[in-house]
């Protein structure tokens, strides 16, 4: 079953990024997300970061607990649910 | 590839600089001191934000006011060249920055008042320098990022070198505003940790400071030479360099050639980020084996375009002393056995290399020594 | 006196096109998803200077009067949630760096000026001083928007790229040199120095204190 974090995550990282080619569910949860095939970087971690910060009210540290963090869709998802407020998670 | 900049020898004929702590010789004496000038600071200024390490003059807020505060500062800072000497067609002016007067685009933006924005281009700000000084209109800007003052150096030895000038005046000044401050703090660099350059530690803190500075270039006065510049650029990303390290060593290369068999001290950039830290110290290590380095970031915070010129005059009070400050604010386990926590005695060296990088993966570096 | 030899111009001249046709325009000269973060300025000045193959021992000079407009812009109105990648892409000189770092290009040297009426002449200063055998100087500007009417941005968009080499070539196609004169003044704007390069116009005249710039073509 979907999970509708994952789903709003990668909507947030073709939006936010503006992958025209590329089609949120063609982003698979496990798959590295930077040096990957969406060919993201560090910069555009941390362009995710500012959107994620402001969506789910958490706070991402340092360069490094970014890094942690946007390993993958999954891991992001992971990172999330241990920070917010559940009732900023999409249901 | 790398080959030397720079390699004719040019004259330091005066150098000093302004930081929260004062000129060069009051800078130099806080630093063997172990004082920081840095101390958490909302990031935002008037509006707030996350504390974090910056250094700012004293009496000066982050946010920009209408004439910008810093231009009084910078004004005595620069009294010695002041006067239309300057700026002619025998004594141009360099004057380089990373920032200019951004300060006053963003406080244009946030307050709606037209007056700042006179102020906020690279043009502006240099004008507003130009006239308060009275210097002519000989005046080139550079601007690149954390290196842009040694780009100031290398053109004004080029100038003399070249024949096409008598004396060459380099100007270089960097102040804080939110837009900058924010801008690092978006990059998850300048968080709330204090900056210790060359630490090994899980994660890296930069800081930010004021700062300002000048040299005066001759082909023939003052009792400290340019010997050696050198210039890389690695185009590699804007935020990270190439994992090899290749692109520090390039930069240093030309140096260790020129200065081979001599002692020196090495001033490195060492703003507090981990991996290009841990890259410098390692590509000093290897070009200049048993040179100690210091970093003064930790204290003064980063004085972004500013870095090379306001830490090339404390390196020049270091050699004038007798005295090298120590990397203030760091401890050990540091990435090379080479980085020097504490102020040493430098009068057995024959000089010291200064090195700058900035974001792209440019780098630079200068071998400054007694003439 | 100081001299070159112009062996390649390339220019573009996009009038009042947005950032949205200029990148579909420009796309297919630079890596796939790549310009999907690039600023009008980045693309218009990547395209030209990409077509002189900018090299490892090359230095490169690069002039722009009000640098990324519209990046400058945007990340002024992120704050407080400020942007990162408009804060990094707003910084001079990154009009130049955006197509070198999408193409791993190293240069040896890499001069980027600002200024205003004096901009270029000590751009051209810079580019004649250097010792790389080929020194390319390019530059251009992008139109802003709000920041436009405060003097703040550029209000017209152009890029140029020059190939300069030491010696006289047989496919040299013009000279480029600054002589010293006594007791000039003179300025010579970046807007104008582009309508020369554009129409292959001559130039002789004072263009800062104490020099005199001579543009010749063959």
């Amino acid at each position: 079953m979907a999970d509708p974090l994952c789903d709003r995550l990668k909507h947030l990282i073709v939006e936010t990024l503006h992958l025209e080619d590329i089609a949120p569910a063609q982003i698979e949860d496990a798959a590295p997300l930077i040096g990957s095939g969406l060919s993201l970087d560090s910069i555009d971690a941390l362009e995710l970061v500012v959107k994620i910060e402001k969506e789910f009210g958490i706070k991402i540290a340092s360069a490094e607990e970014s890094h942690q963090a946007l390993a993958s869709v999954a891991s992001l998802a992971a990172f999330i649910r241990a920070r917010a407020d559940a009732a900023k998670l999409p249901a | 590839m790398a080959f030397p900049t720079q390699n004719s020898a040019i004259r330091l004929a005066a150098c000093d600089c302004l930081t929260p702590f004062g000129d060069a010789f009051a800078t130099h004496a806080a630093l063997l001191r172990g004082e920081r000038a840095l101390s958490p600071s909302p990031v935002l200024g008037r509006e707030g934000g996350d504390a974090v390490p910056l250094a700012l003059l004293p009496g000066r807020a982050l946010d920009e006011a209408n004439p910008p505060a810093w231009l009084h500062s910078l004004q005595t800072l620069l009294a010695p060249v002041a006067g239309p000497g300057w700026g002619t067609a025998r004594h141009p002016v360099c004057v380089t920055s990373s920032n200019f007067g951004v300060g006053s685009l963003y406080a244009l933006r946030r307050t709606g008042e037209a007056g700042h924005a006179a102020h906020g281009t690279p043009h502006g700000s240099v004008e507003l320098v130009r006239r308060a000084l009275g210097w002519g209109e000989n005046v080139a800007i550079f601007s690149h990022a954390c290196v842009s003052a040694h780009l100031g150096l290398v053109h004004a030895s080029r100038l003399l070198a070249a024949g096409a000038a008598d004396e060459v005046l380099v100007v270089s000044y960097d102040f804080l505003s939110p837009f900058v401050a924010g801008g690092f703090h978006a990059l998850k660099i300048l968080n709330v940790d204090l900056p210790v350059p060359y630490q090994d530690r899980a994660t890296g803190s930069i800081g930010l400071g004021d700062g300002a500075g000048y040299a005066v270039l001759s082909r023939n006065h003052g009792d400290f030479a340019l010997e050696v510049q050198s210039l890389h650029n690695e185009m590699y990303h804007f935020t990270a360099n190439k994992p090899d390290g290749s692109g520090f060593a390039a930069a240093l290369a030309p140096l260790a050639a020129a200065a081979a068999g001599r002692k020196l001290w090495v001033k490195g950039h060492g703003t507090g980020t981990l991996e290009a830290g841990r890259m410098e110290a390692q590509a000093v290590a290897q070009a200049f084996s048993g040179a100690p380095l210091v970093g003064w970031k930790g204290s003064l915070g980063h004085t972004l375009g500013s870095c090379g010129l306001v830490e090339l005059a404390i390196a020049a009070a270091s050699l004038r002393s007798g005295r090298t400050p120590g990397t203030v604010g760091s401890a050990s386990p540091t990435f090379t056995d080479a980085v020097a926590l504490e102020p040493f005695d430098n009068t057995a060296f024959d000089g010291a290399v200064c090195a700058s990088n900035a974001f792209g993966g440019a780098h630079a570096a200068l071998l400054l020594s007694h003439a | 006196m100081l001299e070159r030899y112009i062996q390649a111009v390339r220019t573009d001249a996009p009038g009042s096109e947005e950032p949205a046709a200029t990148r579909d325009r420009l796309k297919a000269r630079f890596a796939p998803g790549a310009v999907r973060r690039m600023t009008q300025l980045g693309l218009f000045v990547g395209a030209v200077l990409g077509e002189l193959q900018p090299g490892e021992a090359d230095a490169l000079v690069y002039a722009t009067q009000f640098g990324e407009g519209r990046a400058l812009e945007g990340y002024l109105d992120s704050f407080p949630g400020a942007s990162p990648t408009l804060f990094q892409t707003s910084i001079h000189p990154s009009g130049a760096q955006q197509g070198l770092i999408g193409r791993q290009r190293s240069v040896r040297e890499f001069f980027p000026l600002a200024g205003g009426n004096q901009l270029v002449a000590t751009a051209v200063q810079a580019a004649l001083l250097s010792d790389a055998e080929r020194v390319l100087f390019c530059g251009g500007e992008e139109r802003g928007t709000w920041l436009v009417p405060h003097g703040a941005a550029s209000d017209r968009a152009f890029a140029f790229a020059l190939a300069l080499t030491r010696v006289r070539a047989a496919d040299s196609i013009g000279r480029l040199a600054l002589e010293p004169v006594a007791d000039s003044a003179g300025a010579l704007a970046l807007p104008d120095w582009f309508e020369l390069l554009h129409n292959r116009r001559p130039f002789a005249g004072a263009v800062a204190p104490g020099w005199r710039l001579v543009l010749e073509w063959q």
